[in-house]
């Protein structure tokens, strides 16, 4: 997937010179967790699609976990609950 | 679609708007500054304004990172480029900030190689595959982006990558948000903080703003609902005589941040004495540079750089729409010289920026159109 494809699912924007780049602002979206692959995950959309995202930040992560990810990056690991304490 | 859907429920819009109108004392003016321009860009989008009463102004502050970033940043980033074994790398609402000497796209028309990127990561990979190249990442971003710039460095220490620098003009918002609380042209009552920016750095580096100023901070999320519940809460913490840090996105942000991406941060990063930001000028230790351990990563010294600070354009009014004492409309070239196809300021360059937002989605749009469909 190229970063033009890489849509944000909640508005539609995507990183580019048009309107709406996801990656420059204060702005990202959750993924779900789909294959572990060392300090990377494959992560999916609500519409299905994929990107790579590095998971240090965030530690071990598994199939299922849902990440909030800003340009490539996991920064944090939301609770099954969608709450923290 | 969960987590989305919930957040843009109308009704619910309307049931907290009325809630919140009840919390307002009569004859008392609110002015609440949303700190992130994704809250800026959520406002106009989804008119949150006009759920609120009167009484509550929202103003627009200085969290679009391409926003604040000044001409000669720009043109230093260009200079960079301009060297033939460079690749210069970025994201994509970079490319169309004007410097001194035009845009990255500009540039690019002139034989330079500047490339879009949606992670440094991925101008590490660009770095990987083209080892007779130096690929450099114009890194800009708050608390929000930086941990991922820190994370790259990283990486390419671990894998000896020699051959990948940062042009790092990562910021960070506290000293931002105690400069416009300094500054004598704005009055304001509570803020909404940056939601992500919080999920690293925490609702606790806030607690200043409370203390030492009594007013309200409620770190808010990005979706109308999040926001119509902020400005909720901080009325009732007006309403009980309260002033605190308080945190609605609590889906996404722990009060104390995320610590492993705060850890990084602190390794690979230095504050700067000093750094400029276009419309708030040079604010102390208010900026990021690689710290000595990475130095061998910065391209500020691994490149010889204009360094030269160049003046706004006259006509623009960018300054004082980021520190929220114009709004866009007041601006004197806004949607005349100044558009989003043709920006001459940084806020409406960005999807982000005050101005573009309000372009985009505010009532400049709307009056727009029903010219169009009477025409």
């Amino acid at each position: 997937m190229t970063h033009a494809e890489r849509a944000d699912p909640a508005t539609g924007a995507a990183c580019s010179t048009e309107p709406g780049c996801i990656t420059c602002g204060d702005v990202a979206v959750v993924l779900t967790v789909a294959l572990v692959d060392g300090c990377d995950a494959r992560c999916r959309d609500g519409q299905g699609r994929e990107e790579l995202v590095a998971t240090e930040l965030v530690g071990d992560v598994r199939p299922g976990d849902r990440v909030l990810v800003h340009a490539g990056v996991a920064i944090e690991r939301l609770t099954p609950t969608g709450r923290h304490e | 679609m969960r987590f989305v859907d919930e957040f843009r429920d109308a009704a619910l819009a309307e049931v907290l708007g009325r809630e919140i109108t009840a919390l307002c004392e009569p004859g008392r003016h609110y002015k609440v500054m949303e700190v992130c321009g994704g809250h800026t860009h959520t406002i106009y989008r989804y008119g949150v304004q006009d759920h609120l009463p009167e009484a509550i102004e929202l103003v627009h502050g200085p969290g679009c990172p391409v926003c604040v970033i000044p001409m000669g940043r720009v043109d230093d980033g260009i200079a960079i480029a301009e060297r033939e074994d460079v690749v210069l790398t970025c994201f994509g609402d970079m490319m169309r900030v004007p410097g001194g000497r035009g845009s990255f796209l500009d540039a690019n028309a002139r034989g330079a190689d500047i490339r879009m990127v949606y992670s440094p990561l991925d101008a590490l990979r660009i770095a990987r595959q083209n080892p007779d190249r130096q690929i450099v990442f114009y890194a800009i971003g708050f608390e929000t982006t930086a941990p991922s710039t820190a994370l790259t460095v990283l990486r390419a220490a671990a894998e000896r990558i020699e051959n990948f620098s940062v042009f790092c003009n990562h910021v960070t918002i506290i000293p931002a948000i105690k400069a416009i609380l300094d500054s004598p042209d704005l009055r304001l009552d509570a803020f909404l903080g940056p939601g992500h920016v919080s999920t690293v750095i925490g609702c606790r580096p806030y607690e200043w703003i409370s203390r030492d100023f009594g007013m309200p901070l409620v770190c808010a999320g990005f979706e109308p609902l999040d926001l119509l519940q902020s400005v909720y809460m901080i009325m009732k913490q007006f309403a009980e005589g309260r002033a605190e840090v308080e945190n609605q996105y609590g889906r996404v942000v722990q009060y104390d941040g995320n610590p492993v991406a705060l850890k990084v941060l602190s390794d690979v990063f230095t504050l700067r004495p000093f750094f400029e930001w276009r419309g708030l000028g040079s604010i102390a230790h208010s900026a990021l540079q690689l710290s000595p351990t990475y130095a061998r990563y910065d391209a500020e010294l691994r490149y010889e750089l204009p360094g030269v600070r160049v003046a706004d354009p006259k006509a623009c009014q960018c300054g004082e729409v980021l520190k929220g004492v114009l709004k866009p409309w007041e601006c004197k070239v806004f949607g005349t010289a100044c558009t989003p196809e043709t920006p001459i300021g940084t806020c409406m360059v960005s999807s982000e920026g005050a101005c573009a937002a309000y372009y985009n989605y505010g009532q400049y749009a709307k009056q727009r159109l029903s010219l169009e469909v009477l025409q």
